[in-house]
């Protein structure tokens, strides 16, 4: 039986720096499974109401931390909510947001903003966990609907929702797809979190590594397959940096801002 | 001066602002409205390959991202001076009526249409899919969500991902239909087709056979006499996947079509002061300021432009529609905006229509998928139409596919210059003599930008048509009388 509304774990969404794509998959997430609902008091989610609350205790936050104001909004949201989710690559790794971060920021906003470079801030994209504390993390981008209805589901019995952590490859192969390689493509699916049901190589399209590095990659190796494989060292920066920026360059690159 | 401040809260502080200055008299003088410009996706491009672009663009929108896709992919073709195989270019645009369907339908059902079948004076707690249902009965709803679910299913199908799709590419696309894929997807496209017509037909019944209404659409206040623009295939027939942009004035004269790669002859972009986006007009018109005629260079690209700027329909249906839409609305060009939301409908009946000629097409299941790029890459355009306007990707490259320079006019950025007169019209007809602002005046200028659709999803992150408005009525002094705010519920959370 399903509480009063009042009785309901209050859940807020928080969106940042995104393409706003994983609140949307959120939105079509809870028309197919409604029942969810009738399990959470949403207070807040700006694509869908104008009810605003201060009062919450599951946070689930999109988008990257671009701004020095979005810290003090992140560390607000952490000071409330008992839990917090970062929802997709942009939260969880900073995403395609991060790519300018391997550029002299400089360069970017005068390319963008001209004589006005000045107004554009030259803070480097960071993943929400660069900045708070993160609980958990929905990965990809976006973010897979079921993937998010089961950790949703399990956070509600009062478990800690675990990612699968092996690498893409095992699930490919379980899905007896034709690997990419064979194909002369690339493929960032040795390095990549498996749990998606590597949709991109069923589709004969390489990984890019949107849900992050599985752990403890072996990136060497690795990197040696890709060389192998013809690509220069600038090539494998790209193809590592779509996606995995903060997580592959982080020491060495991230000192601009 | 008084200063009335319309503001979309967004959390990019100081975008998507509408300032409305007021002279001494209390009418209006002038109206701001200002949008950013993209978050740095043009340089951080730069330096990336141009294979890559299909899957790193679509990211600047989660609205619209097959749009960017599609326009990216085109983009690469051309950079590398491949033709994609005949079954490929089917397909893509297969998988682009299945995103159109559903985008359309949103549109309608969620965002534009409510304002009319609920009308435009409903408090906004009405003017939503929720007030529809209520008005037009409970089964409709359950039509929009399966409107919506076969077009994202037709996307998923062809596309992988589903919000970012990732199958097409320079030559090609990477994964075909099966035919069991095929035929499930004709069989929602017939569906689609249905669907389409019982919306016109909700729409000629409640909209047109209200005379209240059809004074609002041919009232002066949304008519701006302007040029237009819409892709054309080689019979003028609006096509949104691939042609020659064809260019109308305002009597409807066709000035002229050109070819993705001869934008830069036909389209400049004027710099203002007061805002980080420019305004695209045309090249050989001329900026002549926020005005219309003929003797101006601002140029519109919505539904209703691209109905304007073509000779009619490819599929018969649509046709008969696109007749009935200029019988009724006294010849072509139409210059009412309101009438855009009429012309999104045609163009849903043509996608649905479109989609089954698609998927009953004996190539579609084809496995020549993809021609292997063999030239050098240099540069390239790729254009499509993107249901809130011609969407165009410019890329430079080096000889390895290196993009050296990126330029990007989205959709919404060629109607910003007639949004901001659309606005200011709307402002001028609310406020005479300092007449207290009340949310009539919200709604009016509401409805001005619902009927373009403006998407800042690359820009504001504000999601089209459900922009928080919010009125600072300020004196003289500049401090605030009066604050105003409403918000507009997309309601797709709460449509069960
Ligand atoms: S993770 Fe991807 S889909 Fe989600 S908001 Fe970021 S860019 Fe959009
Ligand atoms: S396609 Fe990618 S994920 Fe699949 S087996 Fe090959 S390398 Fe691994
Ligand atoms: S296959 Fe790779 S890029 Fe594609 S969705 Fe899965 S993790 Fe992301």
């Amino acid at each position: 039986m399903s509480g009063t509304v009042n009785e309901l774990p209050r859940v807020a969404f928080f969106d940042f720096t995104s393409c706003e794509g994983c609140q949307l998959t959120v939105l079509d997430a809870l028309q197919t499974h409604p029942e969810l609902l009738k399990v959470v008091n949403i207070v807040e989610f700006r694509e869908a109401s104008s009810a605003r609350s201060e009062d919450y205790q599951i946070a689930f936050i999109e988008g990257s931390c671009t701004r020095p104001g979005d810290e003090e909004r992140l560390r607000k949201i952490r000071e409330t909510a008992v839990y917090v989710i970062a929802l997709g690559a942009c939260a969880h790794l900073g995403g395609i947001n991060a790519i300018r971060n391997r550029q002299p920021l400089l360069d970017v906003r005068q390319y963008v903003y001209g004589d006005k470079a000045e107004w554009y801030d030259t803070y480097p994209a960071r993943a929400i966990d660069q900045v708070i504390q993160v609980d958990a993390v929905i990965p990809g981008c976006p973010i897979d609907r079921d993937e998010f209805v089961r950790v949703v589901t399990v956070l509600l019995q009062g478990r800690q929702p675990k990612l699968p952590d092996y690498p893409m490859c095992i699930e490919c192969k379980l899905h007896e797809n034709i690997c990419v390689y064979e194909r002369g493509q690339v493929c960032l699916g040795p390095i990549t979190r498996a749990g998606c049901n590597a949709i991109c190589p069923a589709y004969g399209y390489g990984c890019e590594g949107c849900r992050g590095l599985v752990s403890a990659p072996n990136m060497e190796s690795f990197q040696e397959v890709l060389a192998q494989h013809g690509l220069s060292q600038a090539e494998i920066d790209e193809k590592l940096s779509l996606f995995l920026t903060n997580q592959t360059l982080l020491e060495k690159e991230l000192v601009h801002g | 001066m008084e200063r009335i401040t319309i503001d979309p809260i967004t959390r990019l502080e100081g975008h998507g602002k509408i300032d409305i200055f007021l002279n001494e008299e209390g009418d209006v003088a002038n109206t701001y409205f200002q949008i950013p410009e993209l978050r740095g996706f043009e340089r951080f491009c730069v330096g990336r390959p141009v294979e890559e672009m299909p899957v790193l663009t679509n990211r600047i929108c989660g609205v619209c991202p097959e749009a960017h896709h599609m326009a990216a992919a085109k983009a690469g073709d051309a950079v590398y001076g491949v033709e994609p195989t005949s079954a490929a270019k089917k397909l893509r645009e297969l998988l682009y009526m299945g995103f159109y369907f559903t985008d359309h339908t949103t549109h309608f059902y969620a965002l534009g249409g409510p304002d009319f079948v609920m009308g435009p004076d409903a408090p906004v707690a009405q003017r939503n899919i929720l007030g529809v249902i209520h008005k037009v009965g409970l089964e409709i709803g359950g039509k929009v969500i399966q409107a919506r679910k076969y077009g994202h299913t037709v996307v998923e199908m062809l596309g992988g991902r589903k919000v970012h799709p990732c199958t097409s590419i320079p030559g090609g696309v990477t994964k075909g239909l099966t035919e069991a894929e095929r035929q499930e997807i004709e069989k929602m496209g017939r569906w689609g087709i249905e669907f389409a017509q019982f919306s016109l037909q909700l729409f000629s019944d409640l909209v047109m056979g209200n005379p209240y209404y059809v004074d609002l659409i041919l009232g002066d206040i949304y008519t701006h006499k302007t040029h237009y623009m819409g892709m054309v295939d080689e019979n003028n027939h609006v096509n949104f996947y691939d042609g020659k942009v064809s260019i109308v004035d305002p009597d409807g004269k066709r000035l002229g079509k050109y070819a993705p790669a001869d934008y830069t002859d036909w389209i400049a972009e004027h710099v203002e002061p007061w805002t980080y986006l420019k305004f695209p007009y045309l090249k050989n018109v001329g900026w002549k300021g926020f005005t219309d005629g003929n003797d101006s260079g601002v140029y519109m690209a919505t539904p209703l432009s691209r109905l304007n700027a073509s000779d009619g329909m490819a599929t018969p249906l649509a046709q008969e529609r696109y007749e009935q839409f200029y019988d009724t609305l006294g010849g072509k060009p139409v210059h009412q905006r309101l009438a855009t939301h009429w012309a999104r409908l045609v163009e849903l009946l043509y996608a649905a229509e479109r989609l089954v000629e698609l998927a009953t097409d004996e190539e579609i299941t084809s496995d020549k998928l993809h021609n292997v790029p063999t030239q050098t890459p240099t540069e390239g355009v790729g254009i499509v139409e993107a249901p809130r306007g011609t969407l165009t990707h410019h890329y430079w490259t080096d000889e390895r596919g290196i993009l050296t320079k990126v330029n990007l006019i989205v959709g919404t950025t060629n109607n910003y210059a007639p949004i901001t007169m659309s606005i200011k019209k709307a402002a001028k007809s609310l406020i005479k003599k300092g007449t207290v602002v009340n949310e009539g005046l919200l709604n009016m200028v509401e409805m001005a930008f619902r009927a373009y659709d403006p998407c800042f999803g690359c820009a504001t992150h504000s999601l089209p048509g459900q922009m928080p408005l919010q009125v600072t009525i300020r004196n003289n002094e500049g401090e605030v009388m009066d604050v105003l705010s409403q918000y507009v519920h997309p309601a797709f959370l709460c449509e069960r």
